[in-house]
Formats: C-alpha cells, structure tokens, sequence
C-alpha cells in the first residue's frame, strides 16, 4: 500500500516536473531573401544559415521559448518582396523579420514593415536610404552599408594604380546609388571616371555598352550590380575581346559567379562589409554549426550576417517576449551586442557600420587580398 | 567605323537565330494554320537538353574532341525538342486545329509555360542562370582592327547552313513536297495520297528541331542558358515570322534579320539610350503591321464566306 | 421570377458565401484541402441537380437583383473578417481582379477582340495613381483618370488591330504588352525597375489607409478598400450586364460571331470593336488605379506578359463570356493557389497545366455562357 503510494506520487511527480520542459511556446520568426532566380546561392545560403542559429538556440535547450523559422522568397523583385512582406507582417504569429539581400526589394518594403509595427534587421542589403532615408523604427541592419564599400573600394583601386573607370550599374536604386557615391568619390582620390552605363537588371545582351568601353579603353570596368548581371557583362566581356580588369562590389560575391564563369572569373575584384569567416571572432564556431546540417548550398559571404540578424532577434525576444512592439525597443538599443561577427552597435539610425575587406577570386573562392597570391605578386592583375 | 563592322556582324548572329526560331513558326502555319507559343519554350528545352548532354558526358568520363562534344550536344537538343514538338501537336494541336485561333494561342502559351516552369522546378535550381559549354573555340581574329570571334562566325555559318538546308528541303525533296502540298489543301493532299497526320507531326519535329539548334546557338553565343530566356526569343521569333507574312519560309528569314537589323541600327545611332532597343522594335513591329496587315510577304488567303 | 428558383439559389449562394469567407479565414492546410474537396464535390453535385441549373437560369434572366445580393454577402464576409489583414487583402485582390476580367470579357467574351496586354492596361491605372497621388486630385478622380488614359492609349493600338485579325490582332497586343513593360523598366521618370510608392485613396478628407475603430470593432485598413472596391465592383458589374442584356450587347455578339454577315446587315463593325475595346481598357485601367492605392507600391515586374495571360486564364477557366462565372474563376485562380503554400512554388506549373488541360477538353469554361434569353426581352 505504502509501496503503491510511493511509487504513484513519484510518478505524478515527474509527470509535473517533466511537463513544463514540453510546454514552451513556438514563437515564429520569418526570414525573407531571394531563395529562386540569379541570386538565390545568396538566399539559400542566408536562410540555412538563418536556420543554423535557430537550430543552435533550440538544441542549447536554456530558452524560454521554442523558436521556428518561417523562410519567404522575395525572389529580387520589388512587388514579389512587398507581397511576402505584408504576408509576414500581417501575421500576428511572426513576431520579427530576417530581411532581405536585394536592395531594389529591401527599400520598397520598409513602408509594409512600418504601417504594420514589424521589427525587421536587414542582413544583406547595403543601400544606405534603408536606414538612414526615413526615421522608421523598425528598420535595423546588421551589414553595414556602401558607405564602407564603396569607400574601400575608391581607395583600393586608386591605390593599385587604376586611375581610368568605367562604370557598369543596373539601373535600380542599388546600382543608381552605388553610380552616385563612385562618381562622387573617385575624383577625390585623383581617379576619374570615362564612362558610366545604366543597364537593366535583365538584360542579356551588352554588345552595345562593351564594344563603346572597348573604344574609351579605361584601366578598369567596374561593376555595380548583382551576380546574374554580372555573370552576363564579364562573360560578353571576353567574348567581345574587352580586355580590362574587371572589379565589382558585394553583390557579385558569390559561388555561382564561380558556377557560371568557370576560369573567366579568376582576377576579379571586390570589397565586402565582412572579414572572412576566418577571421570572425564566432567564424569558426558557424562554420562547424552549419556543416551539421549537410546543406548543399555554403552560406555565402552574407550567411554570417543572416545567422547574427536571428540571433539578436531571438536574443531580444528572450528577454521581453514575444510582443513586437518590446522586441523592437530591445533591437533598437543595441550597443556592443557580441556576434559571432563581432560587437554590433546601431548607430541613431539603427545602422551597424562595418569596416570594408578587399576581396579577390582566386581559384574559384574569394580570397581576402592580403591573403591572395595577387598581393604576394605571385600572381598579376591585369593592366599593373 | 570598326565597330560599326563589329555591330553588324554580331546583328548577323542575332539574325539568324531569330530566324531559325521564325522558321519554325511559319512551318507550323503554313501546315496547320495554327501558331504554336510553345515553340519559344521548345527552344529552352532544347539549350537544357544539350546542357544535360554535355554534363552526361563529363559524368560518364567520355572525352570527345571538341567538335564531336558539339555534335552530341546538337543531337541531343535535336531528339528532345522534335520530342516535344511532336507530343504538342498530337496531344493539343492537332485535334484542336478547328479551334478559335485565341483558343490555340492561349493553350500552346500554357505548354509553353509548363515547359518553362518544369525546367524551373525540377531541373536542379533550375531558377538560376547556367553556364553553357564554349562548344566552339573562343580563339578571335582580328581582321584590320576588327575583333571578330571564332565561334561567331562559326554559328553565323552553322545558322545559314541549317536554314539553306531546310529551303532545300522543303523545295527540292519528296518530303517538303508533302508539307507544301498540306499547306496549300489539306483535303486534295489526303485525297492524292499524302498522310496528314504523319506529314504534320513530321513538320512540327522540323520546326522544333530549328529551335532546338537556335537554342544550342544561344548558348553559346551568350555562354548561358536561362529558364525563361524562350519566352522572349519565341515572342521576337513569332513577331518575325509575322512581319515576313506566315507561311513564307524566305519571309520569315527576312522577318528574323529584320528584328535583329532594328534592335542594331537602333543600338549603332543611340548607344547612349541602347536599353530602349527593344521598345523601338516593337513598336516598329506595330507600326509594320498596321502598314501590312498580312506581313511583308501578304499571306495569300481567301475567306469562304 | 418563379419561387421555386429563388430559395435554391439563394441557398446556393449562401453557401458559397460561408464557403469563400471559410477559406479566406483557414490557416491550417488541411482546412484548406478539406474545403478544396468540398468544393470539388459540391459543385457538379449542384450542376447535376435541378438546383445549379435553377441558380444558372436565375442569374441570367436576373437584373440587378442577383448582383446586389452577391455584393452583400462580400460586405458580409468582409465585415466578419474585419481584422484580419492579409485575408481583407486577399479579397480585394479577387474582386479587383474580377473587374479586370470584366473589362476583358467586354472586349473578347462580347465583341471578340483579342487583348494579350491586359496587364499593360492595368499598369497604365496603376501608373496613372502613382503619378497623380501626391497631387492633390481626389482619389476617385484619379481611379476615374486611370481608366481613361488607359482608354486612350489603347486607342493608340487599335488601328492596327482594326486592320488585323486573328493570330496578327493578338501579336500586335502582345508586342504592345511588352513594350509597356520594358518600357517602364527603363524608363528613370517612372520610377524605373524600382518602382513607385503610391499614395492610398482618400475619400473626403478621410485616408483609406486608416483603419476604422467603433466602440471595441477594429476594422483593418483593407476593410476600406474591400468596401471601395467591392462598390466600384458591382457597379461596373450591373452596367455591364445591362450592357449584355441591351441592343449593345446584340451587336457586339454579332460582330463577334460573323463580322461579314453582321456588315452586311448595316452593323457598323469597326465602330463597336473600337467601342469594345475602349471600354475594356477604361474598366482595366480602374482596377489598376485601386490596386495600386491598395498596395502602396507597383514596379514594372507587376505587369509582365505572364500577368496578362493569368487574366485571360481567369476568363478561360470562369467560361468566356459569363459574368457570373468570373469571380468563382478568379477565386480558383488567385485566392487558392495563395492559400495552398505548400504547393505554392508549383502554383503556376499547377494552373498552366489546368487551363491548357481546359481549352483543349472544355473550351467553353467551368460555366460556359448561356444562351440569350431573346424570348424575355421581346415580351414585356
């Protein structure tokens, strides 16, 4: 009898202890990027890992609450990227957003984010006017900005001795503006721009702009756009025998410029708001977490970024809950937030400035500058 | 002036690929006087194909020489593309042929969007631009300050070979009789012997083989394949054939450099404004028709009443 | 109408009412399966029974009876949802979609003209708003204006179409639909490929952007334009069946059916395919205008030619000519396919399948267009 009791308290009792280690909540957090068409390496990449620093808080177990991914593809459009923002931020369910890579889609939505009161870090569009265009306070960003790249990138290529631009940009507001700061920046620095050509984000052919660049002969063509596009101007590039050095910013940074150009992108160069994962305080640590995985697709130079965004959010939500207007006050207060990409501070425009690396392709990886046989002189640029 | 020679030899290739892809739909006019919107996702179908053929032969450790590669890759676009021709016309084309033309229109449009989308979806990452083999040496000649590249001239070559190779066959073989027979009276063709339906679906694979080998040049071309890169080139392939008068397989040659031939002067006299090229055409495109309401070679039709 | 007809119908109507309002509301995927399979029974089952055939001969000898009540009872689910944003949002999407198909149906289903560019037509409203939002001219005025200037540049095109037919008419609205886009997308003025902000309409003084609260009943701000568009909607909608149902719509059938025999007896073919396609444009031009208000934001990838075909799939699949039939369609067309996520990335493979599938099996739609009731409107 006594035996019995015992045996049937104990139960019960490890029935009430056990429950409340099953009975947190699901809180939902969305990550929007471009998960099809041209950009999608950078998507895919920036959701996995997104996805990693979920998966990690989950697994440690010490949170208050049980965290899901719910992943949107904006597909790089303006109007597809409204529509999933309004989806996500007319869902009361989604508390805070992981958003965007693609600057065109990034600026339009901010408007969607703020009418609806949904905190949002950006991880991967650098298009200054997301922060700093509109007072609205739901719109932070973990990456930086061109400000930092395209100051780089000016210093960098005056230094190396490459005086004469052109410049090749698409005419959304990303590439208009990284036109303007080049243009703005490069006489500065004693260098000058000969050319400068707006082409549509999808445009194939450039038979027109290369065979006017091969006859202003400029020391180097520099690239202000997406891979896709990219991909497109090298490659006709070569095929019209234009024979420059090529140099683009961030937004070509990726493995399928590799996929698609194969040995044509070997030398090129470009300037990212990040050091390599090697040189993150928390790089080693990801890299290890997001192999457990098995995905297919590597984070891409912007993953990092995506897994700090999740995690200030997640941080932010463990320590108010899941009410958006009190995540937002956490986020806004950021100030020497350790990331795995180091210590994040928002500036009054919740911005997070970020030094700018020189990059350069080298046997199909982008390899920091300092690092690369370029800079050893075992290699060589063309034109130096 | 070098770039000038430069602008129109690159209009050239351009040229002929739209005349290829007009080929193809002037053929199934002619034969069933039915447009065929699939016809621009065939042509996607076929770039992917000779991809599939290409990476097939790099997985199964095959070293061809270059030119065999190109062959292997050409056939390969060749079956599948004359496949799919074949499956339109006599699953959807064929039995519908009485149809309104909006009717015909809007359901090859749908087969071509279902072509376009399968290769989105199921093709792996299938949304994303691939690269595309240099099947022909990139070497280049320069002819008296002129940058002509290898693998231009050659496709230019390629294309005019193919199209004379299809006049001929249509004028000068038993088979094209069988085709220009249906074209001109289905009824008294059957009555003289000649089998329609082998005939059409024989005329679609013709048809589909032309895109096939426009989207192989494509490729190579631009060293890239894209899902969607078929709806436009079918858009620009049937505004030629349309503009050279249906039915006409010289009209819609001319109709093809005549779209490439617009988009190049355009390009040569505003090369600041070059990203309006196809506005212009198009417009243009309009304004023709309104001229010509049947084409520049008018189709010759009468109406029973 | 006889008493007999009237109860079924309404029934039917009801129940479609609670079925769309259920989906609208469904979260869950299972819910939406599970309404989807009610559906697929519910309907031949009504067709099958004398009651579907009552509602169909109801609705086409009705005026504007029927159509006031379907109104209703979209303000009634509308109201029921009242904060739910994303579902107000859903169903201002069908009805505007609805009214372009109106628009569509005026110019292919009654006259027979062609319009691959349906969704050129729709940006030039959207555009139109863009433009003059910040302007100061009343919002209903700039709805109004969209519709008009997408009416006059269409006029543009229509010699060319007048001088054409068939396959020629159809490639001259397509080349027409694409200039459009790439127009827009390189063009710096409009905003480019960026796009443009839009402002919300304003009615009196009173921004529709602005959700409305009344004693503990938060309405969501797309509850506004739910209620606009769903008025603006039925408006159009009654004129047009009028339009049907009048000495108008006789014509335009005849010139539909056979432009020679028509000519022939005096029926000016020329002047009602010109009138035809006008209207059209004027009414797709609307709906652009209210939806680009409604999304605060269009880009040139808004109106592509794929757009243009999902219009026309609408009126495919709803049965080319019936009114009635275009916003169960647009309901098939747009509202499912968003609902449905897990199949969302095969959504258009899905939808090119079933309207290829529909043209080459049933022609004539889900609800084909019924006959002309010419008996009625001889006897008084």
């Amino acid at each position: 009898m006594i035996f019995r009791a015992t045996v049937l308290s104990a139960a019960i009792l490890m029935g009430v202890a056990g429950t409340p280690a099953h009975a947190k909540d699901t809180v939902k957090i969305a990550f929007i990027g471009p998960l099809s068409g041209g950009n999608s390496a950078t998507g895919v990449g920036g959701r996995n890992s997104a996805e990693t620093a979920v998966r990690v808080r989950n697994e440690k177990g010490d949170s208050k609450y049980n965290y899901e991914l719910v992943a949107l593809d904006d597909e790089c459009k303006p109007n597809v990227g409204v529509q999933v923002a309004t989806r996500a931020a007319t869902d009361r369910h989604i508390i805070a957003g992981i958003t965007h890579f693609c600057s065109a889609v990034a600026i339009a939505t901010v408007d969607v984010y703020h009418r609806f009161g949904f905190p949002v870090v950006v991880w991967g569009a650098i298009l200054p006017d997301i922060t700093y265009a509109q007072d609205y306070k739901e719109v932070h960003r973990v990456n930086g900005s061109m400000l930092d790249e395209t100051e780089v990138a000016t210093n960098s290529l005056i230094e190396m001795g490459y005086k004469k631009w052109v410049v090749i940009h698409d005419t959304t507001d990303y590439g208009n503006m990284l036109n303007k700061m080049f243009q703005e920046k490069a006489p500065k620095k004693g260098g000058e721009i000969v050319g400068s050509f707006g082409v549509g984000a999808n445009q194939q052919d450039f038979s027109a702009e290369l065979l006017k660049i091969k006859d202003i002969n400029p020391d180097v063509v520099l690239f202000a756009g997406l891979t896709p596009l990219g991909v497109r101007v090298r490659s006709q590039m070569e095929h019209f025998g234009v024979d420059v050095q090529f140099a683009a910013v961030s937004g070509i940074m990726s493995t399928s410029y590799f996929d698609a150009l194969g040995q044509t992108a070997e030398g090129t160069l470009s300037f990212h708001n990040a050091a390599p994962l090697t040189a993150m305080p928390g790089g080693k640590a990801f890299l290890e977490n997001y192999g457990k995985a098995n995905y297919s697709n590597p984070p891409e130079p912007y993953g990092p970024y995506a897994y700090v965004a999740a995690d200030l959010i997640m941080s932010a939500i463990e320590q108010v809950g899941p009410d958006r207007k009190k995540v937002q006050a956490i986020l806004n207060d950021t100030k020497d937030y350790p990331s795995i990409a180091g210590p994040i501070n928002f500036d009054d425009h919740r911005n997070n400035s970020v030094a700018s690396t020189r990059y350069v392709a080298q046997d199909g990886d982008w390899v920091r500058w300092e690092d690369s046989e370029y800079a050893s002189g075992k290699r060589q640029l063309k034109g130096r | 002036m070098g770039s000038l020679v430069e602008f129109v030899f690159y209009g050239a290739v351009l040229g002929i690929m739209y005349a290829l892809i007009a080929v193809g739909f002037t053929l199934f006019f002619g034969v069933l006087d039915v447009i065929n919107f699939a016809h621009g996702d065939v042509l996607t179908v076929g770039a992917f194909s000779g991809l599939v053929a290409y990476l097939g032969l790099g997985v199964l450790g095959v070293d061809l020489p270059l030119v065999l590669q190109l062959v292997t890759v050409v056939l390969a676009a060749c079956v599948m593309t004359a496949a799919a021709g074949v499956l339109i016309g006599k699953v959807f084309v064929v039995p519908m042929r009485d149809a309104p033309a909006f009717n015909i229109l809007l359901m090859t449009l749908m087969i071509g969007t279902v072509f376009r989308e399968a290769i989105r979806l199921f093709y792996p990452q299938g949304a994303n631009p691939k690269a595309f083999p240099a099947l022909i040496s990139k070497a280049a000649v320069d002819v008296g300050g002129v940058f002509i590249r290898l693998d231009s001239i050659a496709l230019l070559v390629l294309g005019l070979a193919v199209v004379f190779l299809t006049s001929w066959l249509i004028n000068h073989t038993k088979f094209g009789l069988a085709i220009r027979a249906v074209a001109q009276d289905a009824d008294t063709a059957q009555v003289m012997g000649i089998p329609f339906k082998r005939t059409v679906f024989a005329t679609f694979a013709l048809g589909s083989i032309l895109a096939g080998i426009a989207g192989i040049m494509h490729g190579i071309y631009y060293s890239e394949i894209n899902f969607n890169s078929g709806l436009f080139l079918g858009l620009i392939g049937f505004s030629a054939a349309v503009v050279g008068g249906l039915g006409s397989i010289w009209g819609a040659i001319i109709g093809g450099f005549t779209f490439a031939a617009l988009q190049t002067v355009w390009v040569v006299l505003f090369p600041d404004a070059s990203s309006y090229r196809d506005v212009f055409s198009f417009a243009v495109i309009i304004v023709i028709m309104a001229l010509f309401p049947t084409g520049i070679i008018a189709e010759r039709y009468s109406e029973k009443v | 109408m006889s008493v007999l007809r009237f109860w079924p119908s309404l029934a039917i109507l009801a129940l479609a009412a609670i079925w769309t309002l259920c989906l609208l509301l469904a979260e869950d995927q299972w819910m939406i399966w599970s309404a989807l399979a009610v559906a697929a029974v519910a309907i031949p089952a009504a067709m099958r029974t004398g009651a579907g055939a009552g509602l169909g001969a109801a609705l086409n000898e009705s005026g504007r009876f029927f159509a006031l009540l379907i109104s209703a009872l979209i303000v009634m689910i509308a109201l029921v949802i009242h904060d739910g944003h994303y579902p107000l949002m859903m169903l201002a999407s069908v009805l505007i979609y609805g009214l372009v198909c109106i628009g569509l149906t005026i110019q292919f289903g009654y006259a027979g003209v062609i319009n691959f560019a349906g969704a050129a037509f729709f940006g030039i409203g959207g555009y139109t708003a863009a433009v003059l939002g910040t302007s100061g001219v009343p919002s209903l005025l700039i709805v109004l204006l969209g519709g008009v200037i997408a009416a006059l540049i269409g006029g543009f095109i229509i010699l060319p179409i007048l001088r054409t037919r068939g396959h020629y008419s159809a490639l001259i609205t397509i080349a027409f639909g694409l200039l459009f886009q790439i127009f827009l997308e390189v063009n710096e003025t409009l905003g480019g490929p960026q796009g443009l902000k839009v402002e919300g309409a304003a009615i009196a003084g009173w921004s529709l952007l602005d959700g409305i609260s009344l004693a503990g009943y938060d309405a969501s701000f797309y509850l506004n334009y739910v209620l606009l568009i769903a008025a603006i909607f039925t408006a159009v909608f009654i004129l047009t069946r009028n339009l049907e149902r009048s000495w108008i719509g006789i014509n335009l059938d005849a010139v539909r059916e056979d432009a020679i025999g028509a000519s022939v007896f005096g029926i000016n073919v020329t002047a009602w395919r010109i009138f035809a396609f006008m209207l059209g444009n004027f009414v797709i031009g609307i709906a652009g205008a209210l939806f680009a208000m409604m999304q605060n934001f269009i880009a040139p990838s808004n109106f592509s030619f794929s757009d243009s075909l999902l219009m026309l799939s609408i009126i495919v699949i709803g049965g080319i000519g019936n009114l009635w039939a275009l916003l169960p369609a647009a309901i098939i067309v747009i509202l499912i396919p968003e609902k449905l996520q897990e199949i969302g990335e095969y959504r258009i493979l899905i939808f090119s399948v079933l309207v290829a599938l529909m043209l080459r099996f049933r022609p004539t739609g889900l609800f084909p267009r019924p006959v002309r009731q010419f008996k009625r409107e001889v006897e008084q």
